[in-house]
């Protein structure tokens, strides 16, 4: 994969030129649950693309010209049009590339995982306390709340009686969730999902996924990074290569 | 008169029945904005519907069962079918309801109308706060001086796009998704904050103009009445202005 690997890209780095005609360009960074959604996206339906990671530490004047926000992941297609915010970016893909859609076509359907992602939207923050504070001060409270909010998952779960959270097939919602999951694989933290037994088959059928494993974090890798990242360390995002 | 013009049902109420066929149901409260966003698309696609008021400060029991939290607005269709949260509500009715489209078809043009709705995501917050402070008789300087910056980075867009609405010459979804705030501004008593915006001022007329929006504008007197008798925590807020 194009630039997956590669260093990213800080202050005072040369903007990249146009994107060629063909491809598509994601700006990512490595271990960003948010820009993995995007990938993961672009693998499933198997689109041509470049990546250009970035230094989120250190992040270069022209990057915030892409993304007022300055956050990854960002599309930029040959056209020069940017579309951003991990949801919209995949959202995007599904609709302007063909192959397989990963949104249902039906309406209800549709909303169903959009009501499900809103369910998900409290897993990100939680997550990103419950390991700040790991080895510090008294987790318990977040970790509580984090039960909680996977208890509300594995409900919809129950309810469908599927193993996707779209049915019985993998569909975007699976992809929009994933990385998440995949960062309690990769720090050993599965005893987060052991009262909530559907979500932990969920995610034993998701490491089948090509696309999911073809992606799959490095484990000793993220764990470098998540330290350096959490002391603030302008390497974090190198971590590893 | 607005076809949401009903008695609100509270704790104690019957359950309403099964949804007829060919109507879609919303449960909704007449001053909210968020629930404004799904009666404008309704009205603006000609969509069949009937209108459930709820009380939303003595919510009936059976109310949880539309929604986990209780909250509004609420879609419940014939076939029994509920879909929550303003957005999901208003693209449920697009994707699923022949006639006019308020999504653009370009897939391009359909992002860009999502990431404006990300630009907007602390308009709502901000407004209700300015609200609440000034109702509790304190000032809301702060507040307002967040407030006008976003609605400078929306100013920004305009002048950018150089068009009248949010999604190009015509109005649109993204249109419909502001409108309630800005239709709030005054009643809340911070019509100010757009002083210093004029192509969001231009925007504010045009949308006026739109005779969706025309329809649907709640009178003045009838919303300050209810804002007087909701931050005195009287019960029959909710009802203020129905004749029966």
């Amino acid at each position: 994969m194009s630039g997956g690997s590669a260093r990213s890209l800080g202050k005072g780095s040369a903007p990249p030129g146009p994107v060629p005609e063909g491809l598509i360009r994601v700006y990512s960074m490595r271990f960003c649950p948010f820009a993995k959604r995007t990938l993961l996206v672009l693998k499933a339906k198997g689109i041509g693309h470049e990546v250009i990671n970035i230094n989120l530490k250190n992040k270069p004047e022209w990057f915030f010209k892409k993304n007022p926000f300055g956050l990854v992941p960002v599309l930029e297609n040959s056209q020069g049009q940017v579309i951003y915010e991990s949801a919209i970016t995949c959202e995007y893909l599904d609709e302007a590339y063909p192959g397989k859609k990963l949104l249902p076509d039906d309406p209800y359907e549709k909303a169903c995982q959009k009501m499900v992602f809103e369910l998900f939207s409290k897993v990100p923050p939680l997550l990103l306390s419950f390991l700040r504070r790991q080895n510090k001060e008294d987790c318990s409270g977040v970790k509580e709340e984090l039960h909680k909010e996977f208890s509300k998952l594995e409900e919809v779960l129950t309810n469908k009686k599927t193993t996707f959270f779209g049915g019985s097939s993998l569909s975007m919602i699976d992809y929009l969730i994933w990385p998440w999951f995949e960062w309690l694989i990769a720090l050993e933290l599965n005893e987060c999902v052991d009262h909530t037994p559907n979500l932990k088959l969920w995610m034993e059928a998701m490491m089948k996924d090509p696309a999911v494993s073809s992606l799959f974090i490095d484990p000793k890798a993220f764990r470098g990074f998540l330290d350096l990242y959490l002391q603030n360390n302008l390497e974090a995002c190198d971590y590893g290569l | 008169m607005t076809d949401d013009a009903t008695r609100t049902l509270g704790k104690g109420s019957a359950p309403p029945g099964p949804v007829p066929e060919g109507l879609i149901r919303l449960y909704s409260m007449r001053f909210c904005p968020f629930a404004h966003r799904t009666r404008l698309v309704l009205r603006a696609k000609g969509i069949r519907h009937e209108v459930i008021n709820i009380n939303l400060r003595n919510k009936p029991e059976w109310y949880f069962t539309k929604h986990p939290f209780g909250q509004i607005p609420v879609l419940e269709n014939s076939k029994g079918q509920l879909i929550y949260e303003s957005v999901i509500a208003c693209e449920y009715l697009d994707d699923a309801y022949p006639g006019r489209k308020l999504y653009p078809y370009d897939s391009y043009e359909r992002a860009r109308q999502k990431m404006l709705l990300e630009l907007f995501c602390k308009v709502p917050h901000l407004t209700k706060e300015c609200l609440v402070t000034l109702r509790c008789g304190r000032g809301c300087a702060d507040l307002k001086l967040a407030l006008r910056q976003e609605f400078c980075n929306l100013e920004e867009i305009l002048g950018y796009q150089n068009t009248i609405f949010f999604g190009g010459d015509c109005i649109s979804m993204i249109d419909y998704l502001f409108w309630p705030w800005f239709e709030r501004l005054d009643v809340y008593g911070i019509a100010d904050c757009v002083n210093h915006t004029p192509a969001l001022r231009l925007w504010i007329a045009a949308m006026k103009q739109d005779p969706t929006v025309c329809a649907l504008l709640i009178d003045k007197n009838i919303f300050l009445g209810f804002l007087n008798l909701y931050f005195q925590n009287n019960p029959d807020a909710f009802d203020y202005g129905l004749s029966c």
